[in-house]
């Protein structure tokens, strides 16, 4: 990349490199809150015991927290980072909500 | 945006490893201390400079200091917080739930007590309607410590490491979590940017520049202690996961939670709910042998590590005895459970499924409460290794750019430094001065345990101002004096501190080492003075380093060097 090149594309590359931290850390935060919230019921679901199938997501948690951060840096498009992070993450929520009203119903 | 996936990887390293380096520096140096907790606590409190001491009575010796324990001032100020209207008075609030816990290091025993309150909750998800009371006695008379007898060692520098001692909506455990992360991401980073890493372990070159040499310190220190690194931060994010950063049990899933709870009380038969019917406690000390005698039985005898009594004075009430895990990574196991009533077994625990053995495990040998010596001195090693690391990378950011920022006039690498100096030999001045005043301020002075917080955090804010304003030479690509000095402060402070222990205790290295041996005052004493000596090596070195400078005047503006220092690096 020239200087020239590096001036003009300097307050875009900015706004991307903060819309990459906030993915990883936000995004990748709501991801991994939905991967512990429906890895608890889908473990219950499958007959762990309640506490078993939480601490075994929590021993797993932040190594998904982890690969979503460094994905967040080096997927392609920031608008999928995006969309997988939250999108999947509040979907992972809504489905572990569903999914425990049908298991206490 | 990156050019390429190394790219990005340097440049997470480089930024997120800079900007949360600072907290890590904190994590890993006391958490470090927090190895010997006790060891600094009984430093710090002479009056508990005994042996170790075994469970006491329970009938005889705890049941009357139970009796006085009322709830603690804080936590009804912060309970208060929590729920509608003016709670009743404290003394006149019943005792629900009590317990002990004890390890093989402690003199003294930490006791702690819930209380019921009448009050509802604001919250409808908060459902832990008790206050805390809790107190440290000498279990060998019940005598309770004043609270002014502040445990520097496991109340301060131990909740230093995971929390920075800012309990402000727990905003401290958060910026420690995410120095954590961060440490997990500098970890694979840097993996992926030393594509030579076997190599560059086995390099080191502490006679080229101190950028070259502090980047094979970086390297050696960061490969040598990866695993352990690692380990110690994703453990530590696990142990608090489920209580603070994804509470899913008492949040979204509290309904499948509570309705396992029930189920589980039915299986256990420790009753989840008291049954409103008042019952008198059966003899404590009778249960404690027949937990013992059940240990002993299946050949691993032991003494009582946690005792818990739930619903006291209550027909539901039970008393649960878990084992001490001096012998065993998990801190305590083998439960037994007794009817409080009548003394009577109810359950005796089995062993821990696979999912809670490996938990166990990981955080077990994370907060490494059981005997181990030689383990426990590696890990001192390894906590100051992450240090090495961590400080070198911030002199290595410093070294790889001061050239080009002087060029330039750019302070950044000015401000790095300084910053970095108050991080490294600021926080040992830190720590110190909280030792010196520790000795210095009256044993019965009214608010001991503030003041000594006050010296910790001034000497802190000291040694930032004082290296912020030496950093000029910083700024004309030449070292921060500041690192010297502090030095030499460091080693004045820690024979300070040595020596104002013998002058106000009478206990002298020749005392607790030979005719009177006390390790632990001992260690403390001697991990002082190991830290002076090893301070005025690097004050020599500095000022040697210094002096070449100086006498080679401008060098460090020439373009030789700055070629240098570019190709240094990718």
């Amino acid at each position: 990349m020239t200087p020239s090149q590096h001036m003009r594309t300097g307050a875009h590359t900015r706004l991307s490199i903060i819309l990459r931290i906030a993915a990883a850390l936000l995004g990748g935060y709501v991801f991994s809150w939905g991967f512990a919230a429906l890895g608890v019921v889908v473990l219950s679901f499958a007959g762990m015991d309640f506490h078993d199938a939480e601490h075994a997501v929590m021993l797993l948690v932040f190594i998904v927290f982890l690969l979503a951060f460094l994905w967040a840096f080096i997927g392609r498009s920031l608008l999928r980072v995006w969309a997988v992070l939250a999108g999947g993450g509040a979907g992972m929520v809504a489905a572990a909500w569903v999914l425990q009203r049908s298991l206490l119903g | 945006m990156f050019p390429s996936f190394r790219h990005a990887m340097t440049w997470l390293h480089t930024w997120f490893g800079l900007s949360l380096g600072y907290v890590l520096m904190v994590c890993f140096f006391f958490g470090a201390l927090s190895v010997f907790d006790r060891e600094i606590d009984r430093w710090a409190l002479p009056d508990t400079r005994f042996a170790a001491q075994p469970a006491p009575s329970y009938d005889t010796l705890l049941k009357p200091v139970f009796e006085r324990l009322k709830p603690h001032p804080d936590d009804i100020k912060a309970t208060q917080d929590r729920v509608i209207g003016a709670l009743p008075d404290p003394d006149t609030l019943p005792m629900d739930a009590l317990y002990y816990y004890r390890t093989h290091r402690d003199p003294v025993l930490r006791i702690g007590a819930e209380f019921g309150i009448p009050n509802k909750l604001k919250s409808a998800s908060d459902e832990h309607a008790h206050a805390h009371g809790w107190a440290t006695i000498d279990p060998r008379t019940g005598a309770v410590l004043s609270e002014s007898q502040f445990k520097i060692g496991s109340e301060f520098f131990y909740p230093m490491h995971y929390s920075l001692n800012w309990q402000w909506k727990n905003i401290g455990y958060w910026i420690v979590a995410l120095a954590a992360l961060s440490m997990l991401v500098a970890l694979i980073s840097g993996v992926v940017m030393h594509r030579k890493i076997f190599r560059e372990f086995f390099t080191f070159r502490p006679w080229k520049t101190a950028q070259r040499s502090s980047l094979d310190l970086h390297n050696m220190a960061g490969v040598a202690g990866l695993p352990f690194h690692f380990f110690f931060a994703i453990t530590g994010l696990v142990i608090f996961a489920g209580w603070l950063y994804f509470p899913v049990s008492t949040t979204l899933l509290k309904p499948l939670h509570d309705h396992h709870e029930v189920l589980e009380a039915a299986h256990t038969g420790l009753a989840h709910e008291p049954a409103g019917v008042p019952a008198p406690m059966a003899s404590v000390d009778a249960m404690v042998l027949e937990a013992k005698r059940r240990w002993a039985a299946r050949d691993m005898p032991g003494d009582v590590g946690f005792l818990y009594v739930n619903h006291l004075g209550d027909r539901n009430g039970y008393v649960s005895i878990f084992r001490a895990g001096n012998d065993q990574v998990a801190l305590t196991g083998q439960g037994v459970h007794f009817e409080a009533s009548s003394g009577r077994v109810i359950r005796e625990d089995p062993p821990p499924s696979a999912v809670m053995r490996v938990n166990e495990f990981l955080t077990g040998l994370h907060l490494q409460h059981f005997r181990h010596w030689l383990l426990r001195w590696l890990y001192v090693l390894g906590g100051l290794l992450g240090c090495v690391c961590i400080a070198t990378g911030f002199i290595f950011f410093v070294e790889k750019r001061k050239a080009q920022h002087a060029r330039i006039s750019s302070q950044g690498s000015r401000i790095v430094d300084a910053l970095a100096v108050t991080a490294v030999t600021g926080m040992v001045i830190a720590a110190l001065t909280m030792l010196v005043s520790n000795r210095l301020f009256p044993a019965d002075m009214v608010g001991k345990d503030y003041w000594q917080k006050v010296v910790f955090w001034g000497g802190w804010a000291l040694a930032f101002v004082h290296a912020a304003l030496r950093s000029a030479p910083v700024a004309h690509a030449r070292i921060n004096p500041a690192w010297r000095e502090q030095c030499w402060v460091l080693v004045a402070l820690a024979v300070a501190a040595v020596m104002l222990n013998w002058l106000t205790t009478g206990d002298h290295l020749l005392k607790t080492v030979f005719t009177d041996t006390y390790w632990p005052v001992a260690g403390v004493d001697l991990s002082l003075l190991a830290s002076a000596v090893l301070a005025v090596a690097v004050a020599r070195l500095l000022a040697r380093r210094e002096r070449a400078q100086c006498r080679a005047g401008s060098d460090a503006r020439q373009p030789g060097v700055l070629a240098t220092a570019e190709a240094g690096h990718a």
